[in-house]
Parts: structure tokens; C-alpha cells; sequence
């Protein structure tokens, strides 16, 4: 939105055409765009039944994608999170094990925002790479999930409140559909709106720049990585409500699925472009193929394998890594037609 | 002759970031990262040996290397993606994992030959795509080895229906798993010889030397005239195989295989080659280092459970 502003600014004499070209070279999410319309399109006509079940797979795609909206605001400052899988276990676990479920959801919140700001210490302060960080992170979350969870999943106290909450509120919508929306309205308005979230594109698209430009990046970085933990925090609370119990290893797939989403939503993983609509399309994407899949009845390693490729597919068509093999290919037609030439010539000089 | 003087060049040029003045903040973290990890193994061992009881029975060492075995051998193959500059091949998980259920389900059907042809055909196409994906198409490692492990276990527990795998009980791999020469067993001996040749492979190879210089500025190794989407290939290739060599100790020394046996050797084996002092941004770090990092590791778990702490708290100081 903010974008066609500047479009405006840019260029104020071009055609409709025109500028319907430069907004879509200017999106990111042309390749979740296309992914989204195969995958309703093989959906439609091989399983209706994903449309008229809408609430399941809406419910699939909250499932997928809260962790992954939180996580794009890490991405688009050009750093990684890891540790969203154990932040989700481990808070799910701080709910169950507190009696109380207010204190409860107030405590696994907090953990997640904890989490998030040692996570953001480590990388902006003590400057550590912040995958290597939040990968020991991952895996001290999940030690602790399992030490104070005694290695097994502990039931919720206060069964009857997650029953109620796996309830539908409006018509269809559960609280976990609802809270997606939530989320996503509200980080899609602090990305895109707010003077603080825009600077997440500045620091991912250039730390040195925006510093110089005077965006206190230490400060946005410590921001995004609270806001990822806080969101993988409260899916850990979503979880253990609805299941009514919290798992110490819950997560593991959910790595894979969010950061898929994000990934074929178009986000740039070295930061800088991306947006928290491509998210949305990718976990829908992602979503409503995994409850086609489900429902075709095709076993769990297809599945697996499916989500897999199409990380793989979509990793690999980035725009930029496209480029890179097109310019790899030319360098290399090029040079073998330079490099034979001086490797002959040392050749006779050293026989002469 | 003429053959080892660009080898002397190279190699000053692998250690010459070493030289350069660094930041005050970093320089005590970085002699640590550099130097910590012989002060801290030795102190470790010694101080294992003084006050814990039965570490120091030839009984627990080896068994202490027993365990090392097949992560030690996944970590120094996996050194060179590391060095590479390439962060990490999570994928290892689903090639020890394949390379072991194809050792056995295959050796039982048509015999060793076939299965190793067969594990390395598997090993030849892990690398071939997380190579190209990588070293072509520029995409991030960490994704790609994080799909391609996705679709391997996928398909081999669709193929292997998930089902676990034996060996016969007297075959000649059963045999390899228990053996000892001495007191040390064959698969100890795997992991030092796997380190020996991968070692001489990364600082005595001209295809050693691109991996590091690869690691330490892309874009020079590139203008030099590499080609460089080939050494990624390369360096994944070296990870794979060992991968497959894990696979196969990993099966000689059950017997069984299952798709679900190498779970966490992806993490296990990074944080080794990390402690071990190389660096995660490339270009610097060495295979004997990592071995350092496995002992290191696998010293510290065994002291943990000789000290009666629980599994999952042994878990904690691996990652600081």
C-alpha cells in the first residue's frame, strides 16, 4: 500500500498498464500467488471436499501460519529463528504445568517475549550469527520443555477451558482461526503502516545504511525477535488448549511449515523484501495442499515429501537465485572460451 | 615440484585472516574459539579420569568410542560444507538413516556389493541435489538440506514402510560391529581413518584448498577461475559419503536399521564441529579439530550419565 505511493512519486505519467507492471515487479508473492491457484486448482478438481469443509482447512492454515507471521518479521530483517518450534513447546508447557489458566497464559506469553529477547541479545548485542544462536536455542528450549515437564506431556488442569475454547465462535470461525486473523492484521499494520515496522525493510536491506540513516537497529532487531516469540508463544498456548494437554516435543513439523510458508510466500531470507501478505498466501497454500493431501487419503511420508519438494521448488525459484544460475551459466560459457587460451600458452612456454 | 608451490601459497593465504588485527570485543572470544577447545578437552579428560568413578575403565572408553563412531564420521564429512561457508547439511539425518536401512534390506536380498553400490548411488543423488540447489542456484543451505531431509525420510519410509530392518546375526557386518582390534573397536577405527583421509583431502588437495578459499571470499575463488557451483557439489559429496560410511557403522553396530535411528545427528554433529573451533562462516576450522569436538562431546555426555544426570539436562551444555 505503501508501495504504490512511492509508485506514484516515481513515475506520475505512466499508463494504467504501466503501472499495474511496476506493482507486480515491485510484489514479492507472484510465486505464492501462482503456487496458491495450482494447488486450489488440482484441489477443486480432484477434492471438492477442501472447499466445503472450509472450516477444517482454515484451521489448518491458522495452524500453519501463526508461527510463520511472527517469524517474517525476523525474516525480513535478514536474520533467522530457529527456536520457534521449542518457544512453541515450551510455553505450551508453562501453561500446563500453572494451575491457574490466566496466570498460566500470562506466564507462557511472557516466556515467549523472554525468549525472543535473549534471542535478540545474543544476535545484536553480543553479534553472534542468528541461526547458530537461535539454533542452541532450539535446543535449550526443548532440554528445559523437557526437564519441567518430567519427559512427558502434561495434562491441562483446567480441561473444561480448552474444551470451550476448541469451540466455534462466530459461525465456523474457532478462537484459533480468529486469533490468525487477529495476528495477522496486526503485524501486517505494524509492517506496512507503522513508522517502526517499515524500518524492518531498511535494517534487512541494509544494516549499515539504516543505521547511518539513524533507525536504532539494535532496538527494531530486539522488536522482531520478541514479536516472533510472543507469536510462537501464543500458538503454543492455542495448541495446549485445544489439545488440553502440552506436549515437551511438540513443534518439530511446525520448523518446516512456517518457514516454508514464509519462504514460498516470497520472502527474501537475507532480508530486506518480503511480505506479510506472501505469508499468508503461502500458509494457505501449503495449508490447503496438506488437507488435500489428508483427505485424498495419502499417507503421512507423501506428504512429507510433497511439502518437502515444493520447499525445495520454491527455495530454489527465487527470483535472485534464478538470476544467479542464468549468470553462472553465461560466466561459464564465457570463461571457457577465455581460460583455454592463457592455460595453453604457460603449457608450450614451459615445454619450449 | 612446481606442484607444492601453490599448495605453500594457499595455505598462507588460508591462515593469513588469522593475522589480521581484529576487533578488542572479539579477540578474547576468538583466541577461545581458537585455542579453548585443547585447553578444555584436556582439563575434561583429566579431571574425568581424577574424580569420576569408572571413567577411566577400559570397559567405558570404549564404549565412549563406540558412541562417537558414527556422529564423529557424520561431523568431519560434514567439516567441509562448514568450511565451505554453507552453514550446515541437515540432511545428514535421512542419508545415515537411508545408507543404513539400504546396507541391510539390500545385503540381505543381493548381497554387500549391491547394497554399497546402492547407498552410494543414494549418496551421489543427496549430493547432486543439495549441491546444485546450492552452489547454482545460490539458495540458502539451511532450507535445502532442511527439504531434502523432508523428501528423503519421506521416501524412505514409504519405501521401507517404516518397518525395522535386521541382519543376520553372523553376517560379516554384524561381525565388523563387534569387532575389536584390541580394545578399540572397528568403528573407532573407522572414525580415525575417515579423518586421516578427509584431512589430507582438505589441506593436502587442490580440491581442499578451493573448499577453503570458497569459505573464505566466493567471489575471489570465482574470479580466479573456479568453478564453483562444482565444488559445492564437491563438499556435499564429502559430506554425503561419510554420511554413507555412518550409515553403515551406524547398521554394523545394531544390526538393525530403521528409518527413524539417526534422529539429531544433524545438530549433534554441528555442535561438535563448532566446539571442535570451526568457524560457522567459513574458511576456517579443520577435520582434526572436529575430532577434537567429538571427543570433546562424547566425553562430556558420558560424564554426565556417569554422574547420574538426567539424558535431558546432558543435553543443555552441548549447545554453550
Amino acid at each position: 500500500m505503501t508501495q504504490q505511493d512511492t509508485i506514484q512519486l516515481g513515475g506520475g505519467e505512466l499508463s494504467l498498464w504501466g503501472k499495474i507492471k511496476l506493482t507486480i515487479a515491485r510484489r514479492t508473492e507472484g510465486r505464492g500467488v501462482a503456487l496458491l491457484a495450482i494447488i486450489l486448482t488440482v484441489a477443486l478438481l480432484t477434492e471438492p471436499l477442501v472447499f466445503t469443509a472450509y472450516q477444517v482447512t482454515l484451521g489448518r492454515i491458522a495452524l500453519i501460519g501463526l508461527v510463520a507471521l511472527g517469524l517474517t518479521a525476523v525474516i525480513l530483517m535478514g536474520q533467522l529463528d530457529l527456536s520457534v518450534a521449542s518457544t512453541l513447546a515450551a510455553s505450551g508447557v508453562v501453561l500446563a504445568i500453572i494451575p491457574d489458566l490466566t496466570l498460566g497464559i500470562i506466564a507462557a506469553l511472557l516466556t515467549g517475549l523472554l525468549v525472543g529477547a535473549i534471542n535478540a541479545f545474543g544476535v545484536a548485542i553480543i553479534g553472534i550469527n542468528s541461526f547458530i544462536w537461535t539454533l542452541g536455542m532450539l535446543f535449550f528450549l526443548r532440554g528445559v520443555a523437557l526437564v519441567i515437564s518430567n519427559e512427558a506431556p502434561v495434562k491441562l488442569t483446567n480441561a473444561d477451558a480448552g474444551i470451550a475454547f476448541g469451540q466455534p465462535l462466530i459461525g465456523p470461525i474457532t478462537p484459533r482461526i480468529l486469533i490468525f486473523i487477529l495476528v495477522f492484521i496486526a503485524i501486517q499494520v505494524f509492517v506496512s503502516r507503522v513508522k517502526m515496522g517499515r524500518e524492518f525493510y531498511a535494517v534487512g536491506g541494509n544494516p549499515q545504511a539504516a543505521k547511518d540513516a539513524g533507525i536504532p537497529v539494535k532496538r527494531r532487531i530486539f522488536t522482531g525477535f520478541m514479536i516472533s516469540g510472543f507469536v510462537s508463544a501464543l500458538a503454543g498456548v492455542i495448541n495446549t488448549l485445544e489439545r488440553t494437554a502440552a506436549d515437551p516435543i511438540a513443534g518439530s513439523t511446525v520448523l518446516l511449515a512456517s518457514f516454508a510458508a514464509a519462504i514460498i510466500g516470497g520472502n527474501y531470507l537475507k532480508g530486506g523484501r518480503g511480505s506479510i501478505v506472501g505469508t499468508l498466501i503461502g500458509a494457505g497454500a501449503l495449508g490447503v495442499l496438506q488437507v488435500t493431501l489428508t483427505l485424498s487419503g495419502v499417507q503421512v511420508p507423501v506428504q512429507q515429501i510433497f511439502i518437502g519438494l515444493v520447499l525445495l521448488l520454491a527455495v530454489t525459484t527465487d527470483p535472485n537465485n534464478l538470476r544467479a544460475v542464468l549468470s553462472s551459466i553465461r560466466s561459464a560459457r564465457s570463461s571457457r572460451v577465455k581460460v583455454q587460451k592463457p592455460a595453453s600458452e604457460p603449457n608450450k612456454s614451459t615445454a619450449s | 615440484m612446481s606442484k607444492n608451490e601453490p599448495i605453500t601459497q594457499i595455505n598462507a593465504m588460508a591462515q593469513a585472516p588469522e593475522e589480521q588485527p581484529k576487533q578488542k570485543s572479539r579477540r578474547g572470544v576468538e583466541w577461545f574459539a581458537e585455542n579453548g577447545i585443547f585447553v578444555f578437552t584436556a582439563v575434561l579428560i583429566l579431571s574425568a579420569a581424577i574424580f569420576v568413578d569408572g571413567f577411566a575403565s577400559l570397559q567405558n572408553i570404549t564404549d565412549v568410542f563406540h558412541r562417537a563412531a558414527p556422529i564423529g564420521i557424520v561431523a568431519v564429512g560434514m567439516t567441509f560444507v562448514v568450511i565451505s561457508g554453507n552453514y550446515l547439511d541437515l540432511s545428514v539425518v535421512a542419508q545415515v538413516a537411508t545408507a543404513a536401512v539400504i546396507m541391510i534390506a539390500v545385503s540381505n536380498e543381493y548381497g554387500y556389493f549391491a547394497a554399497v553400490l546402492a547407498a552410494m548411488l543414494a549418496a551421489l543423488i543427496y549430493a547432486i541435489v543439495n549441491g546444485v540447489a546450492v552452489g547454482y542456484f545460490k539458495a540458502n543451505a539451511v532450507i535445502v538440506t532442511l527439504s531434502t531431509t523432508y523428501v528423503g525420510l519421506g521416501l524412505l519410509r514409504l519405501l521401507s514402510g517404516g518397518s525395522i530392518f535386521f541382519g543376520p546375526p553372523d553376517g560379516a557386518l554384524a561381525q565388523f560391529g563387534a569387532g575389536k582390534l584390541g580394545p578399540v573397536p572397528y568403528s573407532a577405527l573407522v572414525l580415525v581413518a575417515m579423518t586421516l583421509i578427509l584431512a589430507f583431502v582438505l589441506n593436502r588437495t587442490n580440491f581442499g584448498f578451493t573448499v577453503r578459499s570458497f569459505g573464505i571470499n566466493e567471489r575471489a575463488t570465482r574470479l580466479g577461475g573456479t568453478n564453483t557451483g562444482l565444488v559445492i557439489i564437491g563438499a556435499f559429496l564429502v559430506t554425503s559419503l561419510s554420511a554413507m560410511i555412518a550409515g553403515f557403522v551406524l547398521a554394523a553396530f545394531s544390526n538393525t536399521a530403521v528409518s527413524a535411528m539417526s534422529t539429531g545427528y544433524d545438530f549433534q554433529a554441528l555442535a561438535a564441529i563448532i566446539v571442535g573451533g570451526t568457524s560457522v562462516f567459513g574458511g576456517k576450522g579443520s577435520v582434526l579439530r572436529t575430532l577434537l569436538g567429538v571427543i570433546f562431546v562424547s566425553v562430556l555426555s558420558n560424564v554426565l550419565v556417569l554422574l547420574n544426570i538426567g539424558l535431558d539436562t546432558s543435553r543443555w551444555p552441548l549447545e554453550f
